[in-house]
């Protein structure tokens, strides 16, 4: 579980070394192009409404 | 560890490559939006002599077909219904403008509202602008931002987001990921009532809680004026020769007795019709014409039945009234 968690922070920016075996490093910049793509989609998936009500159907 | 600055921009390509793919697809997926579909229609229907305005209660309420045989027209040259769930007066002003522009000549322009939808002031927020709302990023989104307020915030987050399809239209996205959400939220849980438009709880969250906050409001409401969209709709379709209709919709009776008996709504009609008259628009009540509680499928719309009965007495109604031929 804790190298999970570091894991974890590590692919978040919370920390700046990765947990030992962890096989990605900062290096391996086509590994964070389709990280930061997949969040950038993930976020826009997800932030699309705030209001409580919505019609989806009509 | 340093990254170097050919590796930042190339993991920074990810992203923005994953916006340009998006803004595609949104942008692709967006052409077969409400608005759209119902522009489209407008194109191909401008021999249309009757035109309906409103939000989900015409859109659901008002059947072509039955109104035609109530007007007792053909179908070439009867009624097209444009009314969207979700929208308001804006929009509505902005398809009569995009029909008007695409050579429709209607005899009778119709706007179905309930409550207090005409005096009703609109601020928005950009979160509002999603749904069939999107189209004000995008159908002359200059001339409608006259009629709703923005705060600067979002003034300046709107004239960022309307060039782009992936923020305009985002709601079409969310709106499956909502649809995903509420089946999962159904698991194992006694199936919620629902129909066409969502679900009905949701639109008994549209009335008013109570009688006195109704009351209350139908005080205030009584001095206010008509919003400025909706003297719009009724000065651009009387000059373009169309008599308009301002019907306010059948309603339940649950809501006919708790709010429309009050004396206070009386006064507040009588408020309605005396703006609406002093545009040479016609106000029609027609709350009452449906007593019957299976005829509505939720707090505030018909059922197809009660829909068909409605639209073929509106006809009949306009027919026998003010736009026989002479």
């Amino acid at each position: 579980m804790e190298w999970i968690t570091g894991a974890f922070d590590y692919l978040g920016g919370a920390r700046d070394e990765a947990p030992p075996g962890f096989p990605l490093t900062l290096g391996n910049w086509a590994f964070w192009a389709l990280w930061w793509a997949a969040l950038t989609v993930v976020i826009y998936v997800f932030s699309g409404q705030s209001s409580k009500f919505i019609y989806i159907d009509f | 560890m340093k990254i170097s600055r050919r590796a930042f921009l190339i993991a920074l390509a990810g992203p923005l490559i994953a916006l340009a793919a998006l803004n595609h697809w949104v942008g692709e997926a967006a052409a077969k939006s409400v608005p759209r579909w119902e522009m489209g229609r407008v194109r191909a229907s401008t021999d249309a002599s009757v035109l309906a305005l409103g939000n989900s209660l015409i859109g659901v309420g008002f059947v072509e077909d039955s109104f035609d045989q109530g007007m007792q027209v053909d179908k070439a040259h009867g009624a097209i219904n444009v009314a969207m769930g979700g929208s308001s007066a804006v929009e509505q002003l902005l398809m009569l403008r995009y029909a008007l522009d695409q050579g429709m000549h209607p005899r009778a322009v119709i706007f179905g509202f309930f409550d207090f939808q005409l005096t009703h002031p609109l601020e928005y927020a950009t979160r509002d602008l999603i749904g069939n709302r999107a189209m004000l990023y995008y159908l002359e989104p200059e001339y409608a931002r006259r009629f709703y307020h923005l705060s600067v915030h979002d003034r300046l987050e709107f004239e960022l987001m309307r060039h782009f399809e992936v923020f305009a239209d985002r709601g079409l996205v969310w709106e499956n990921v909502e649809r995903f959400r509420r089946a999962l939220g159904q698991q194992g849980m006694p199936p919620e009532q629902s129909n066409s438009m969502g679900r009905a709880i949701d639109f008994a969250m549209l009335e008013y809680p109570s009688a006195p906050e109704f009351v209350a409001e139908c005080g205030r409401a009584s001095r206010n004026p008509l919003i400025p969209s909706v003297a719009e709709i009724a000065r651009q379709a009387e000059a373009a020769g169309s008599k308009v209709y301002f019907v306010e919709m059948p309603m339940p009776p649950a809501h006919v007795e708790t709010f429309y008996d009050e004396p206070a709504w009386d006064g507040y009609r009588t408020h309605l019709k005396t703006m609406l008259g002093d545009l040479g628009a016609t106000y029609v009540d027609a709350s009452h014409w449906m007593p019957d509680e299976s005829s509505f499928i939720d707090p505030l719309h018909l059922s197809w039945e009660g829909s068909q009965a409605f639209s073929r007495r509106l006809g009949e109604h306009l027919q026998m009234t003010e736009l026989t031929p002479k």
